[in-house]
């Protein structure tokens, strides 16, 4: 028998129809995964699912019975844990303490039991060869990828029938997906279903049992794994064909240097950087993660300190802060890591968020032009096809695709031709995905520098111009044309590795 | 001990962090920098009035400027759990004014109707707090808005109970911030029982929602908290402690006063922040707001026996809040720039 069933779910915010009509099952011991573009509805399912949101319409039937858990906690005392894409997890509490919140052993006198937390913290751990993490470090001093894992130990605490895994490898390194998979094999044989949620078909074919598609609010699809094809999937999920994801990589590239590093170095962790980017060129930064790709785009921006040399357009430059960095046409722009934490305002309108940093460009006598402001926002809107209902919409209430799209208008606006993106893609639906590909070849096309980091290898390989490989924080190896592989990228990663 | 902290290392790449397990002393130094400048503060004030003054080294001292500071400190507590909790409270100085005006109306010679009336405005002081705090869930509004409505609102009814300062409290009530227990007055032991209720309350699993809640509302949401019981505790024991506050005040002053809860309102935030209590939540301990009350105290005391007019007290309140944010955010940033 089925552990979940779910028939004609709706769900509705406001006007805006998130869900309807969606369609679920799924038993004890399989991995589902969940496919769909951004804003197709996935989002609420497991929102719902997990007692966030309550649904408007439809059942669902756990076990039999009908489910409809008034909030998370409801929802984990009937076993059913998530494990969000955008985390639940407390900045001040230490490691241990996050995964075990509200949950606590407790002494006597009521209090959180620490030895006996220590233990079961340890044991959890180590069940499920969980990678290192300190369980009495405090959480805001983690990187993203050990949030997330935390955030995986959180779920697995609960000891949960059903752990939905929501885009839970997206922030994550190779070594640590790759742990992440297995884990969920491990979890299906115990027993458990995971609903599974990733935008990487690789990963969805390799663990999963059965998959659900996910369009416009609505399932569209259910398949074995095994019965059904890339393409197949691919043109259900967004409903045409999608003619393909890479665009046509042709170099627009010029011999005017748009961008010259020297010897930049920053710390431990970035250490005698040269190199030169070109007017319409994307050039791409690879190699191992933590290897000081992200320290080169925050030295880049001015948000780290950092020694060495910048010239921008054959200018010396000296970018102290990111205003500075931003300033004007000559300046540099920067698609951040943590979209919803350094790129946007989530709680300001969509409006707000493009023009905050571009206000002079609109003042006139020290006062806003509305009218100016707003032609600017709707070119902005029309030219990367921003789906918002009106300019005034919340930026947190656009899906993840429409929110990134919301980031390169604001990049777009400070007139800077050098684009640093640090993984502009991460957590991106697949037909965004190949919106924004296109978008950086045309901004190339027109004389825009781009310096481009994916977490995605096959991106680097099929978009980049030239690829930069990162190791110990220096440049291993600038690979170009037909010697840009993956196999390439890894091998310069990982030669002084296998050396030593 | 440090290999068991880490589990599975040998399978991660060369990352220093995890190679090295251990305490990260510097960070926890960093952590609770704005604390020990608190310490150095209040050493440093002390040091100064010693120099200055005979016997501050003293038993009788301690007791004298506990008792001083008491009122402070309980309605500063209150703040506290506020503040953790990431928002405000300003309606304990409606509290404290209501609380002192019941005192001294309705206290007589029998101890029966004394404990009742006190059990009346500590109960008055939790169900306006809770009230405080049902009322920025459910309808959502900014705890600075609520709060300085019921404020008014108290203060309001407190001129209306006693128009003008007056009414008393039976000597024996008075008598009570006097009273010893080998060589300690109450208020020593009263200052000793807070620490030990906020080393429980905080290690409860009531004590780490809250501060949860004030860190991350909706990480804090997500993981099952409700948010409207929490801001119901927090507010309605920051009621209750304004109430204490109260209590304790009229034993200092002898007397009811429609207006002088207002004097608490802000030195009580002001306690918690050179404490080292964050004003954006989820960061902070009763003993730097312990500490930052005896600051604010003796200060007075520091510009008496100065022989400077006495307005020079706000002055010197003033600059050391000043430096004690400008000591948590120069350690906030130094704590940043090490994770990156």
């Amino acid at each position: 028998m089925d552990l979940v069933t779910v028939k004609g779910l709706s769900k509705r915010y406001g006007g805006i129809v998130a869900l309807s009509e969606a369609t679920f099952s799924a038993c004890a011991g399989e991995v589902h995964a969940l496919l769909g573009e951004n804003g197709a509805g996935k989002s609420t399912f497991i929102q719902i699912l997990s007692g966030a949101v309550q649904h408007d319409g439809g059942s669902i039937l756990v076990d039999g019975q009908d489910y409809r858990p008034a909030n998370p906690d409801a929802a984990q005392a009937l076993g059913i844990a998530a494990v969000f894409q955008e985390l639940s997890l407390i900045p001040d509490l230490s490691v241990e303490q996050n995964i075990w919140f509200r949950h606590e052993p407790r002494t006597l006198l009521r209090t959180v039991n620490r030895a006996e937390m220590r233990r079961k913290t340890l044991a959890l751990l180590d069940k499920y060869s969980f990678p290192a993490l300190r369980p009495d470090q405090e959480l805001r001093r983690l990187t993203l990828a050990e949030r997330q894992i935390v955030e995986i130990a959180k779920g697995l605490a609960k000891d949960p029938r059903i752990l939905i895994l929501d885009e839970a490898t997206s922030a994550l390194p190779a070594r640590e997906a790759e742990w992440l998979l297995k884990l969920t094999r491990q979890l299906a044989t115990e027993g458990r279903l995971v609903i599974f949620i990733s935008h990487r078909m690789a990963e969805v074919r390799a663990i999963a049992d059965r998959l659900t598609i996910f369009r416009n609010g609505s399932t569209v699809a259910a398949h074995e794994a095994n019965a059904v094809s890339d393409n197949e999937i691919v043109t259900q999920m967004i409903g045409r064909h999608l003619d393909r994801l890479y665009p046509e990589r042709v170099s627009t590239a010029t011999d005017l240097i748009a961008l010259r590093v020297s010897n930049l170095s920053s710390g431990s962790r970035l250490t005698g950087v040269d190199f030169a980017l070109r007017e319409g060129e994307v050039l791409g930064v690879g190699g191992l993660q933590g290897h000081g790709q992200r320290e080169l785009f925050q030295a880049l921006f001015g948000a780290t300190r950092a020694t060495g040399a910048i010239e921008l357009w054959g200018k010396p430059t000296s970018i102290g802060n990111p205003r500075q960095a931003l300033t004007g046409k000559d300046g540099i722009a920067l698609v951040p890591e943590d979209r919803r934490g350094q790129g946007l305002l989530l709680t300001k309108s969509v409006r707000e968020n493009l023009t905050l940093s571009v206000i002079r460009r609109f003042t006139e006598n020290g006062l806003l032009s509305r009218q100016k402001e707003a032609a600017l926002v709707k070119e902005m809107v029309d030219f990367l096809r921003i789906k918002a209902g009106t300019p005034e919409q919340l930026a947190g209430t656009l899906s993840g695709g429409n929110q990134q799209k919301v980031i390169f208008g604001k990049m777009l606006l400070t007139q800077a031709r050098v684009l640093l993106l640090y993984d502009p893609t991460r957590g991106v639906d697949v037909g965004t995905k190949g919106e924004i590909f296109q978008l950086m070849r045309d901004l190339a096309a027109k004389g825009y520098a781009i310096l481009f980091h994916s977490s995605d290898m096959p991106e680097l390989v099929h978009v980049a111009d030239r690829v930069l490989v990162m190791r110990n924080g220096r440049i291993a190896a600038t690979l170009e044309g037909d010697r840009i592989s993956e196999a390439g990228i890894l091998r310069a990663a990982m030669l002084e590795s296998e050396a030593a | 001990m440090s290999a068991e902290q880490t589990v599975g290392m040998a399978q991660r790449p060369a990352e220093k962090k995890s190679t090295r397990p251990g305490i990260d002393w510097r960070g926890r130094l960093l952590d609770r920098a704005p604390f020990l400048v608190a310490c150095l503060m209040l050493a440093l004030i002390i040091a100064i009035y010693g120099s200055l003054q005979s016997g501050v080294f003293s038993l009788d001292e301690l007791n004298l400027d506990t008792a001083a500071a008491m009122t402070l400190m309980l309605a500063a507590t209150g703040q506290t759990i506020v503040l953790v909790r990431g928002g405000i409270d300003l309606s304990i100085g409606g509290m404290i004014s209501i609380g002192t005006v019941i005192a001294a109306t309705r206290f007589t010679d029998d101890p029966s109707t004394v404990a009742l009336w006190s059990l009346v405005i500590l109960a008055l002081g939790f169900l306006i707090g809770a009230l405080n705090g049902l009322l920025i869930s459910l309808l959502k509004l900014q705890p600075f808005l609520v709060t300085l409505a019921t404020w008014s609102i108290l203060n309001g009814v407190a001129m209306i109970i006693l128009p003008t300062d007056g009414g008393s409290v039976p000597s024996w009530w008075v008598g009570f911030a006097s009273a010893q227990l080998v060589g300690l007055t109450s208020p020593v032991w009263m200052l000793l029982a807070l620490l030990v209720v906020w080393w429980w309350f905080r290690a409860t699993r009531v004590g780490i929602a809250i501060q949860a809640t004030g860190s991350n509302e909706k990480s804090a949401f997500l993981s099952g908290v409700s948010i409207t019981r929490v801001n119901l505790v927090t507010y309605g024991l920051s009621g209750l402690f304004a109430a204490g506050a109260a209590l304790f005040l009229v034993t200092q002053t002898g007397a009811g006063s429609p207006t002088i809860g207002k004097d608490y309102i802000l030195p009580s935030v002001a306690a918690a922040v050179i404490g080292g209590v964050s004003l954006f939540g989820g960061r902070g301990h009763l003993a730097g707001t312990l500490i930052g009350a005896f600051v604010l105290t003796l200060i007075g005391n520091l510009v008496f026996v100065l022989h400077v007019s006495s307005y020079w007290q706000p002055v010197a309140s003033g600059i050391i809040l000043l430096l004690s944010v400008l000591a948590s955010s120069v350690a906030e940033k130094a704590a940043r720039n090490r994770v990156q």
